[in-house]
């Protein structure tokens, strides 16, 4: 009997590779993540909402500042969404260019919720894993904290804050950031409550890791699918939160503009004929939060596949 | 269980002392005062009214005044912009008509959300799951502040079937819309909550043996199945409870309905810091009190919570 050698090769060649290319749990869920439907449409719908946030500022042939005389005073009449006056989306109540007030808007409402949202991420990670790691008497005091301040009416404190020390883009921050990770140190303190214990920690430990060094570099590492699926579902919240408070006129100041300042502006004139103003910025808040949460639920059931 | 509600107040009220002592703080330390208006007032008049509203003395017998005051008498202290009224006018005006319309939402949110959720569950992938999922999903990015606009567009404006504003104890027409704005986006929350708690309880071993005991389907869901799918359930009605005290401060602004949000941002426009704290306080004080009330439920309907 002879046997082909060069095809034997070929066959250890290939078992070889396999045993090589085994799937991690990682290119499992990118697997089903790019095969989920909703998430692709969710994640299209982001890349080019962001697009539009970046590049859509140079197709604008009016500033968001600029009033234009020629429809001021009729607005309901001429300021319609038209190509050949250049004004894309139509124009707001004063004569302001609404493509570039949308463009404008679409960039802060997005920066809030990512900034929002890493806040939550950075403060609210360290936060719980401190607090899960260390445990004891640290960890009941640290998360006493946390549901203390998370019976207080969070929102009205933020209206507190802003009016109090005036409103400004980093004041909004401030008061977002204070009240977003309470959840997140929750989620990750019970995450690292059950990590604690594997063999790989107890190694660093006992080969004489600082704590600080083993919540950095082995906990926090381990808790990314955790953090980054709930990262995602609170950057739409954190937009939420934003266009609450411009809808009341308490979030950023003029001329810059949100999604929320832009739906309240729109919502107070529809009555005279000019419904572009409410749907245009609706549109993109719309759009833009399902793609959030399909994004997060995308990423929920590729990271867990059992919850279906 | 009466040692875990006490267990419980123990948190809540030095919860709540220290929003107050937070809030009033805050106050103190922001730039300008109360009085600082365009026109600087005469130094003799400016000592006088700080003299009357107490702002000589020392912050922490402000503080302590400010909670003898609210724990004694429940008075927040006078308004800052309206000499002639008190906190406790100007809220007690507003409170009814918040009440009213949050409760109706609660209940309204609640009833049709659970109800939503456990049929899409028991009917699971049917045309009625599909529904209640679309629905809940769309539901999900119509806040409160867009579904206001969109109703009154579409109900006022279009069709003329309801006031666009305004409220009257009498006229239930002038509760539907704010009822249904503050409500839907809880309401689709409510719904998903369930019906996946409720596809995870239905699948459970003590499922399968009530049913193969041959008792009947309906008895099998009310008495063992929506009992533990509501835990999850009862635990995000705090969070619905806030958002929706939240929520109602864009309702009283759209709609004209005068509750305890007009107060609210009224005295943020004015700067009107007493009636603004008060505000976060009572919120604060109800909040506490609603989680406190969960909690106590939570811990009554699962078995398994140790008190």
């Amino acid at each position: 009997m002879v046997i082909d050698q060069s095809k034997m090769q070929s066959l250890s060649d290939r078992l070889v590779q396999d045993e090589v290319k085994g799937r991690s749990p990682w290119a499992d869920a990118r697997r089903r993540f790019w095969k989920n439907k909703a998430a692709m449409t969710g994640l299209t719908i982001l890349v080019l909402v962001v697009i539009f946030a970046i590049i859509g500022g140079r197709f604008a042939q009016w500033s968001n500042e600029e009033l234009d005389f020629s429809v001021m005073g009729q607005v309901a009449q001429m300021g319609q969404p038209s190509l050949e006056n250049g004004h894309y989306f139509g124009t707001d109540n004063l004569g302001r260019d609404l493509y570039a007030r949308v463009v404008q808007g679409t960039q802060v409402s997005l920066m809030v919720g990512v900034v929002g949202a890493a806040i939550a991420v950075v403060v609210g990670t360290l936060y719980g894993a401190t607090a899960g790691y260390v445990g004891g008497r640290t960890d009941q005091l640290m998360m006493r904290t946390v549901d203390i301040l998370m019976s207080i009416p969070y929102m009205f404190v933020l209206i507190l804050l802003l009016v109090m020390f005036g409103r400004s883009m980093s004041m909004l921050f401030l008061g977002i950031g204070l009240i977003s990770w309470l959840d997140m140190s929750r989620i990750v303190r019970g995450q690292t409550l059950s990590l604690k214990n594997r063999e790989f920690i107890e190694a660093a430990r006992a080969t004489g890791v600082p704590a600080w060094r083993i919540i950095i570099r082995h906990i926090v590492p381990n808790l990314l699918g955790v953090v980054a699926v709930y990262a995602t579902l609170l950057v739409p919240l954190m937009i939420l939160t934003e266009s609450f408070i411009s809808f009341l006129g308490l979030g950023v100041q003029e001329p810059l503009t949100s999604w929320g300042a832009l739906i309240s502006e729109g919502a107070g004139t529809m009555n005279y004929g000019t419904l572009w103003q409410l749907l245009f910025p609706l549109f993109f808040f719309v759009i833009t939060l399902f793609g959030f949460f399909f994004v997060g639920d995308g990423l929920r059931d590729a990271l867990d596949p059992k919850e279906r | 269980m009466f040692a875990f509600v006490l267990r419980r107040l123990a948190v809540a009220i030095p919860t709540l002392l220290l929003l107050i002592v937070f809030s009033f703080t805050l106050m103190h330390l922001a730039p300008g005062g109360p009085f600082t208006g365009e026109r600087a007032l005469p130094p003799q008049v400016l000592a006088n009214l700080e003299a009357q509203y107490g702002l000589n003395d020392p912050l922490w017998l402000q503080i302590w005044n400010y909670l003898v005051g609210i724990v004694l008498h429940f008075d927040f202290g006078p308004s800052f912009v309206y000499p002639d009224r008190t906190v406790n006018q100007l809220i007690a005006a507003g409170f009814p008509v918040t009440l009213t319309y949050g409760a109706l939402s609660f209940a309204a949110a609640v009833i049709f959300g659970v109800s939503l959720g456990a049929i899409a569950a028991i009917r699971h992938n049917s045309w009625v799951d599909y529904l209640a999922v679309g629905v809940s999903i769309g539901a999900q990015v119509l806040p409160n502040f867009v579904m206001a606009p969109l109703l009154v567009l579409v109900f006022t404006l279009w069709y003329g079937l309801l006031p666009g504003g305004g409220w009257s104890f009498d006229d239930p027409s002038f509760w539907i819309m704010p009822v249904i704005a503050l409500a839907t986006s809880y309401m689709a929350s409510i719904a998903r909550i369930t019906r996946s708690s409720m596809l995870e309880v239905l699948g459970s071993n003590h499922i399968r043996t009530a049913r193969a005991k041959g008792m009947p389907e309906h008895r099998v869901i009310l008495r063992h199945a929506l009992k533990p799918a509501m835990l999850p359930v009862i635990s995000y009605l705090g969070p619905v409870f806030v958002s929706m005290i939240t929520g109602s401060v864009v309702i009283d602004i759209y709609f004209s309905t005068g509750g305890i949000g007009k107060a609210f941002v009224d005295s943020a426009l004015n700067r009107d810091y007493a009636v603004m704290m008060g505000v976060t306080i009572l919120v604060g004080a109800l909040t506490i009190l609603f989680n406190l009330i969960v909690d106590v439920l939570y811990a009554w309907i699962d078995p398994k919570i140790r008190y």
